[in-house]
């Protein structure tokens, strides 16, 4: 088995009736490695997280997570792989506006007995201390999610994705809605709760600025054999 | 997943409310009109048991059955009373009794008869008629009151009341002159004869005697009780023998008469009526559909705003089958919700319109159970909702699919 949390092997993969988006020969990001991937817009980054997190299937090509070829899994097992191992977080819109933030964290162990397991205490006092930790007052805990600052929902979301510890955790350009300074801290803050958790950290971002702060940076238009000159125009 | 429906739900409260409300009247109404039906049906039943033919003047079946026994209605033609003489002398009849109808007092129906009605009526269950106070009337210008009548009139035991011509309740004239004492109360029966007041034959012959005294003045020679009568009830020695006598009477030599055997009769009824019942059901069925289809009308728009959401719960693990779940116990608890409020109004209605109905129409409604027929109705409503949230599902479930993560709003 490698030490590689995940690797990827000769992966193509076009949305239906297009042209393809992912051409990757080889790309593998370290056990509790924290990678940058930076790409253009529309240059497939959210599609690459996507088939990592087993949402979608590369029509052709190995993804190893974790040890795992998901292409074995069945439908229904990457969906219950993802829930015990990936913690994800998207751009924007996080949360279910009508669940309190403390009800939105818990959502990242109700679909997986694993990640419940792994708590050493119970689910709620994990959350509530995970988003204590984050700046969240008790009161703002019990808000619905609707009510919060964009700031904050992004705590939520990292609060959410990290708890019970997947081995794994993928953020699809969270800052991006995010003023510099507010950036920085949420990035701090997120590298320091996956560090110890041992957490791999995948983060996307258009941004180059960030790289500083990660061990590894990864230009998609390095790995990937599709070039977008679209992509590449509208980014310049 | 029963926690987050409730959630999502309750986040769209105020549409969410007003389908709720729309469905849960339209069950209201498809139940309503099953349970008038039966009640009405079961009512009626219950009204005569133990008679086995009704004769009359000759006329419409459905006709005498109604006047002679449910009091609705008025009959113009009599039967003379050497005809129910005859008829209540033969070998077959075990019992005969005679009314006469067309009078009221304040517009409760008179029925004028023999102490053979408080023997041989019986309602329900073979039930006989009691007394709840006082006696059954003996003599002339005596009066029993059903339950009801004792109530509205607000008469008792001891108290006069006076008996107007005709079964209008105010403008026919009124003898003061002949006060009629009431000798007695019968207990409730929960039938028609609560509403009604029961005197002897010759109490109504003096009354209406009275009022032709300058006409006609040999009117007490004969020593019928009565010139003329409404209909008879008879109760046979043999029962199987109805058939054949109800053809007997129908051809009856000496006048044209009319018999019926009360059960079958208001089965003839019941089914002229089923089309007018098909239709009412078949209306509030489509009602019911229009508040389901406002339901998925309501779902499916909200999928759009909630690809979102789905990308979130995909996020997290959950798989495009728990998504469709999610969606079809929304719907489902909706309809559920609605059938079960539906439900409730419909005991509200009958619980705050049953005096009234009582008293305008002699029909009690009783507050039961649902009876298997409504489970029924119910459990096709929850189907219904349950088979039409399979499209929101299905559509949620094949977005969520296309959109995987990358939801573009
Ligand atoms: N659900 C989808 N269905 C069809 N095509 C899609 C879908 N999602 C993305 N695409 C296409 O795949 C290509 C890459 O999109 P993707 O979202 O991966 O880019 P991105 O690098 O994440 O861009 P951005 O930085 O703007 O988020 C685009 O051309 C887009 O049109
Ligand atoms: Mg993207």
């Amino acid at each position: 088995m490698s030490t590689a949390a995940v690797e990827l092997t000769d992966v193509k993969f076009s949305w239906p009736a297009q042209r393809p988006t992912l051409d990757i020969p080889h790309w593998q990001v370290e056990q509790a490695g924290t990678m940058l991937l930076r790409g253009a817009s529309g240059s497939g980054k959210s599609t690459l997280l996507s088939l990592l997190a087993g949402v979608n299937t590369p029509q052709q090509g190995k993804i190893e997570l974790l040890g795992t070829d998901l292409a074995r899994l069945s439908a229904r097992n990457r969906d219950k792989f993802r829930a015990d191992h990936i913690g994800y977080i998207f751009q924007q819109f996080n949360l279910l506006p009508y669940l309190s933030a403390l009800d939105n964290v818990l959502l990242g162990v109700q679909f997986s007995k694993q990640r419940r397991q792994r708590l050493r205490d119970p689910a709620e006092k994990t959350a509530n201390d995970y988003l204590t930790r984050l700046g969240l007052s008790q009161r703002q805990q019990h808000q619905p999610a609707a009510e919060l600052s964009v700031g904050q929902q992004q705590r939520v979301a990292a609060a959410r994705a990290l708890i019970g510890a997947p081995e794994l955790l993928i953020a699809d350009e969270p800052t991006s809605a995010l003023d510099a300074d507010r950036r920085d801290r949420f990035i701090n803050l997120l590298l320091e709760l996956s560090n110890a958790n041992g957490t791999t950290v995948i983060f996307v971002t258009h941004d180059a600025s960030l790289a500083k702060q990660f061990q590894f940076c990864t230009e998609l238009s390095d790995i990937n054999r599709v070039t977008s000159s679209l992509a590449e125009a509208d980014d310049a | 997943m029963l926690k987050l429906a409730t959630k999502s739900l309750l986040n769209r409260k105020v549409s969410v409310l007003l389908t709720v409300v729309a469905i849960a009247v339209s069950v209201a109404l498809l139940l309503a009109v099953e349970r008038v039906k039966e009640q009405v049906q079961e009512n009626f039943a219950n009204t005569v048991s133990g008679t086995d033919l009704i004769v009359g003047p000759r006329g419409s079946q459905t006709q005498l059955l109604l006047a002679s026994v449910f009091h609705i209605g008025s009959m113009t033609n009599t039967m003379s009373w050497a005809s129910f003489e005859d008829i209540a002398s033969r070998r077959e009849i075990s019992w005969a009794v005679p009314i006469s109808l067309g009078d009221s007092v304040q517009g409760l129906p008179v029925v004028a008869t023999t102490d053979g009605y408080f023997k041989h009526y019986k309602y329900a269950n073979q039930q006989a008629l009691e007394l709840n106070q006082g006696r059954w009337f003996e003599a002339n210008e005596q009066a029993v009151l059903g339950a009801e009548a004792a109530q509205q009139l607000q008469k008792n035991v001891g108290d006069s009341l006076t008996i107007a011509h005709g079964s209008g309740g105010l403008s026919f004239s009124e003898h003061d002159q002949h006060p009629i004492a009431v000798v007695g109360v019968l207990e409730r029966t929960g039938t028609p004869v609560d509403q009604a007041v029961y005197v002897s034959l010759e109490t109504i012959e003096t009354v209406h005697g009275i009022e032709q005294q300058h006409s006609d003045e040999h009117h007490h020679e004969h020593h019928h009780p009565a010139e003329s009568i409404s209909a008879a009830l008879l109760g046979l020695k043999v029962k199987p023998l109805a058939l054949r006598l109800q053809r007997e009477f129908n051809t009856y030599d000496a006048e044209p008469l009319t018999a019926l055997m009360p059960g079958l009769t208001l089965q003839q009824l019941w089914k002229t009526l089923n089309v007018f019942e098909q239709t009412l059901n078949g209306m509030s069925a489509l009602v019911v559909l229009i508040g389901l289809i406002g339901m998925l009308t309501i779902l499916l728009a909200s999928l759009r705003e909630r690809r979102r959401e789905m990308a979130v719960l995909r996020a997290v693990g959950a798989g495009p089958v728990t998504l469709f779940t999610l969606l079809v116990t929304e719907a489902v608890l909706v309809t559920l919700a609605a059938t079960l409020a539906g439900l409730g109004l419909l005991y509200a209605l009958q619980w705050s319109l049953q005096g009234v109905i009582h008293t305008q129409t002699g029909i009690l409604f009783s507050l039961n159970f649902p009876t298997a027929a409504e489970w029924w109705r119910m459990g096709l409503v929850v189907v219904a909702g349950f088979l039409l949230s399979l499209i929101p599902a299905w559509r949620a479930y094949r977005q969520s699919l296309s959109d995987g993560l990358t939801v573009k709003v």
